[in-house]
């Protein structure tokens, strides 16, 4: 009971600090203004409105996302560690798996408060460009859909921070942790593509004969692409709960398998 | 039998690979009883951090073995019956003091009504009560020093481990701190600090332990360190030069 306890307080300080920290509300009030951008961005186009604007508001909540992950996530994990905050949280009874676990959810909160302010501004974005352009409105096109793809941006999101906090336990130095999660977050992204180029495909170019491997890493790597529903949200196309369900449970045993990990590792580094 | 509040056994640690290795300490052994105030003396770089850091499993040793309050440092969970205060205490720079504090009684196990009665008491005691509610990253030096102070203090701790308590502070932040380890000494706690302020160790220690190049050169009454007639100062230098002399040699 205690070690949930101990979680809990770390992800609120965690969450807290996060909050009140300049960086988060300069990236939320850089997205809020691309989000608007929405507006200026789809009148370029001559058809398919509705799709750019769902598409557009989407993926700057995507891109927001990272950029906190990359610029306040890793930052203050990594400040824990290089201004020796960690000793402060260590010289208690808190164990490796509970700082770390509580570091994750405190600033999986951060980003689901920042995924809900920027939803809110790209649907304010978006339910207008569909208002001007009614012509335009996807058939089928569903709010429920919008909202189901926002969330899996967010559990998208929740994967590449647990895959930033695996980093971090091992890295010994913070950019090094940075440039890992980012190519990881690349990889994870084009994966499946990947996969399916060179199974599919014979003549896959360097990569020809190689499907196992291929296999192997895709089996390793977060398929990322999963997450992606843009194009259904913008379509208007049918998303299952089913298939929602199934992504949550892919986000929480991914994530929870890379925090016992990163326990792992970060038991065998030295806290100097 | 009393079980010592401190034993340290054999304790040896380097870093480094084989080619670079930098030996921090040599098989260091220490003694500390309930109740005593330990000054742990030496000069820049001697291994005073290292040891604290291997006390608090920060590190892990090489060999040897260490013990606080009859429980072993890295097997047994202890940590809620020991205060700590490093040489540079940092904290989350938007919490404020209340926060932090809050924080640390929570993770050590208090209940939120024992820490809300704790708070005040020890917030006046460290002159904090009316920076309370400001947030940490904009606390003086000496503010941030008394913050860890109660920040250690929070949950009441028997024993308590001080880096360099009064490394960077103005001479009334000294004071401070000086007249607040006094006072719990007078309480009975135990407390280890290191520290390389020679007059401070003279007032406040029962007992010290004197380290160079992570090898201890003394441990014992401060009293029968001192040669007579020759203060605290004069016997350290002492004491440090033969052991140079003796390496050379």
């Amino acid at each position: 009971m205690q070690a949930l306890r101990n979680i809990w307080f770390l992800a609120l300080s965690t969450c807290t600090e996060g909050i009140r920290h300049r960086t988060l509300w300069a990236v939320v009030c850089l997205a809020s203004l691309l989000t608007m951008a929405n507006l200026g961005v789809t009148t370029l186009y001559s058809w398919d409105l509705g799709k750019v604007s769902v598409e557009f508001g989407l993926s700057a909540v995507a891109f927001t996302g990272l950029l906190l992950i990359f610029f306040l996530g890793m930052k203050i994990l990594a400040d824990d560690l290089e201004r020796s905050r960690i000793f402060m949280l260590l010289s208690r009874p808190v164990s490796t798996w509970q700082y770390l676990t509580g570091k994750f959810l405190g600033l999986a909160m951060i980003l689901l408060l920042a995924t809900i302010i920027l939803g809110l501004s790209a649907a304010l974005s978006m339910r207008y460009v569909l208002w001007l352009y009614a012509a335009f409105v996807p058939p089928n096109f569903s709010w429920l859909t919008c909202i189901m793809a926002l969330a899996c941006q967010w559990l998208s999101l929740v994967v590449v921070l647990a895959l930033s906090v695996l980093c971090f336990s091992f890295a010994k130095q913070p950019f090094v942790a940075l440039l890992l999660a980012v190519c990881s977050y690349l990889v994870g992204q084009n994966m499946e593509l990947l996969r399916r180029v060179v199974v599919e495909n014979p003549q896959a170019g360097a990569l020809a004969g190689q499907e196992q491997l291929v296999i192997a890493l895709s089996w390793i790597f977060p398929n990322l692409s999963l997450f992606d529903k843009k194009y259904e949200a913008a379509y208007g196309m049918a998303f299952s709960g089913q298939e929602f369900v199934l992504l949550c449970l892919y986000a929480i045993s991914y994530s929870a398998l890379l925090l016992y990990l990163a326990t792992l590792l970060f038991r065998h580094k030295e806290i100097a | 039998m009393t079980i010592p509040a401190i034993e340290i056994t054999g304790l040896s640690k380097s870093f480094g690979s084989d080619h670079k290795k930098n030996q921090a300490l040599t098989d260091l052994s220490i003694v500390i009883q309930p109740g005593e105030v330990f000054g742990f003396l030496g000069p820049n770089g001697a291994g005073k951090s290292t040891t604290i850091k291997l006390l608090l499993h920060f590190l892990k040793p090489d060999s040897g073995s260490l013990r606080i309050l009859g429980h072993t440092v890295g097997q047994d969970e202890f940590r809620h019956r020991i205060g700590y205060l490093s040489e540079f205490p940092f904290f989350y720079d938007h919490l404020t003091a209340r926060e932090t504090l809050l924080l640390s009684g929570r993770l050590s196990g208090m209940t939120r009504q024992a820490i809300d009665q704790r708070l005040p008491m020890l917030l006046e005691h460290m002159s904090l009560t009316e920076a309370a509610d400001r947030r940490v990253g904009g606390f003086s030096k000496g503010m941030k020093q008394r913050l860890g102070m109660a920040n250690a203090l929070v949950h009441d701790p028997e024993v308590l481990i001080f880096d360099e308590p009064m490394s960077g502070l103005d001479p009334v932040g000294r004071h401070q701190i000086k007249g607040l380890i006094a006072e719990l000494k007078q309480e009975g706690k135990t407390i280890f600090f290191s520290s390389h302020i020679l007059s401070d160790i003279e007032t406040l220690c029962n007992r010290i332990g004197i380290i160079h190049k992570g090898v201890l050169l003394y441990s014992g009454g401060l009293r029968d360190f001192l040669v007579a007639g020759v203060g605290l100062e004069e016997s350290f230098v002492r004491i440090i030069e033969e052991a140079n002399r003796a390496s050379f040699a």
